[in-house]
C-alpha cells in the first residue's frame, strides 16, 4: 500500500483541523441540546402529539414536490460553464509557457461556449420571467 | 525502495518519491494508510448505499459522500487538481443536477424498486463484464512490467498535476479539447431545445424599453378650466 501514496500530507493538516473543529461543532449542536432536552424536560410523547402540525392542516401530501424543468435547465447551463472554467485553470497555469497554439485553441474553446452562450441568450433560456 | 533516485517516479503512481514523506518515517506512512482505507472504504460503503437505498434523494446524498471520499483519495494520490475538480464538478454541479432530475420525476420509485429483481441479472452481467476488464486492465499492467516514463503524457514528474494536465491537454490533446467544446456546446444546445419552451400571458421585464422612457412620454401638464375635468 505504501508505494501508492505520495503525497506531502502533513499540508494539508490546516484544513484537517478545520474540518475536525467543524465535525467537533456540528456534533456538539445536535447531541447538546438533546443531552439538555433530556435532562431538563419531560418526555412524554404519545400518538396525538407526535403527528405533524402546521396551522390545523394535516400534511396530506408527500413533501417531494415536483420542480420545475427550469430549474434544470439552469443547473446544466451552470455545470457547463462550470466545466469551462475548469478548462481555464489548467490553460491559465501553462499559456506563457505553451506558446499560441495553446492560446489560440483555448479562444476557439471559449468560442464554441460564447456561440452556445449568444443562442441562450437569444432563445431567452436566461431569462426567468 | 531506498535506494533508488528520489526523483525518479514512484513506479506505481508517477509522482516523485521526493515528494514522498514515506521515507522520513514510518509514522506518516501510517497515517497516509490509515487515509487510503478510510477514504476507500467509505466511497466503497456510500457507493453500495447509493444502489441499495430506497429513497432515490438519499441516493443522490450517499453519491455525494462517495465524490467527496473519492476527491479524498485524488489528494493522496497527488491529483490535487482533479480532487478539488471532483469537489467543484461533480459535488457541486453534478449532484445538484441529480438532485433535480430525481425531484422532477413523477415516479411510483415503490412500483419502480418491484423490477429489481428481474433485472438483477442483467446488472450482474454488466458488473461481472466490468470487473473483468479491470482485472485484466490491473493484471496487465503488473505482469507487463510497465513504468510511468513508457506512459503517454508523462513529462516532468516534479511538476504540479495541473501544469502536467495543462501541458498534455493543450499540446497532444488539443483535438480532444476542442471536441469537448463542441460537446459541450450540443449539450447546452440540446438541453435549451428540450426543456425552453415560452411561456404565454407572461409579462417580462424590458430593461431597454424601461430605460428608454421619459418623462415626456409618461406625463402630461395640462391646465383644466373650472369644473371640467381632464380628458384621459
Amino acid at each position: 500500500m505504501p508505494e501508492t501514496i505520495a503525497v506531502d500530507l502533513a499540508e494539508y493538516l490546516p484544513i484537517l483541523l478545520f474540518l475536525g473543529i467543524a465535525l467537533l461543532l456540528s456534533t456538539a449542536f445536535v447531541i447538546l441540546p438533546m443531552i439538555v432536552a433530556r435532562f431538563t424536560g419531560a418526555s412524554k410523547p404519545y400518538a396525538n402529539k407526535l403527528t405533524e402540525y402546521e396551522c390545523g392542516f394535516p400534511a396530506f401530501e408527500d413533501s417531494r414536490g415536483q420542480f420545475d424543468v427550469r430549474f434544470y435547465l439552469v443547473a446544466i447551463l451552470f455545470i457547463i460553464f462550470d466545466l469551462e472554467v475548469a478548462f481555464l485553470f489548467p490553460w491559465a497555469v501553462t499559456v506563457f509557457d505553451m506558446g499560441w497554439v495553446a492560446w489560440g485553441a483555448m479562444m476557439v474553446f471559449l468560442a464554441e461556449l460564447a456561440i452556445g452562450l449568444a443562442y441562450a441568450w437569444k432563445v431567452g433560456a436566461l431569462e426567468w420571467e | 525502495m531506498g535506494a533508488r533516485n528520489r526523483r525518479e517516479p514512484c513506479r506505481r503512481c508517477a509522482l516523485p518519491l521526493s515528494r514522498s514523506r514515506f521515507l522520513q518515517g514510518s509514522q506518516d506512512n501510517v497515517i497516509q494508510a490509515f487515509a487510503f482505507y478510510l477514504f476507500a472504504t467509505i466511497v466503497i460503503a456510500s457507493g453500495a448505499l447509493t444502489i441499495v437505498s430506497r429513497n432515490p434523494v438519499h441516493s443522490v446524498l450517499w453519491l455525494i459522500l462517495a465524490f467527496f471520499n473519492a476527491a479524498g483519495l485524488m489528494l493522496l494520490i497527488g491529483a490535487e487538481f482533479i480532487a478539488m475538480l471532483l469537489v467543484i464538478v461533480y459535488v457541486g454541479a453534478v449532484a445538484v443536477l441529480f438532485l433535480f432530475v430525481v425531484m422532477m420525476l413523477d415516479i411510483d420509485f415503490a412500483e419502480l424498486r418491484a423490477g429489481f429483481t428481474r433485472y438483477l441479472p442483467f446488472g450482474l452481467l454488466i458488473a461481472v463484464v466490468l470487473l473483468c476488464e479491470m482485472i485484466f486492465a490491473v493484471g496487465v499492467w503488473n505482469f507487463a512490467d510497465i513504468g510511468p516514463d513508457t506512459r503517454m503524457g508523462t513529462i516532468d514528474p516534479d511538476m504540479p498535476n495541473i501544469e502536467a494536465i495543462g501541458r498534455a491537454l493543450y499540446d497532444r490533446y488539443l483535438l480532444v479539447f476542442e471536441g469537448a467544446g463542441i460537446v459541450l456546446l450540443v449539450a447546452m444546445v440540446g438541453a435549451i431545445v428540450l426543456t425552453h419552451r415560452e411561456r404565454g400571458g407572461v409579462r417580462p421585464q424590458n430593461i431597454s424599453k424601461q430605460i428608454k422612457r421619459r418623462p415626456e412620454d409618461a406625463t402630461r401638464n395640462t391646465q383644466p378650466e373650472v369644473g371640467k375635468g381632464v380628458e384621459l
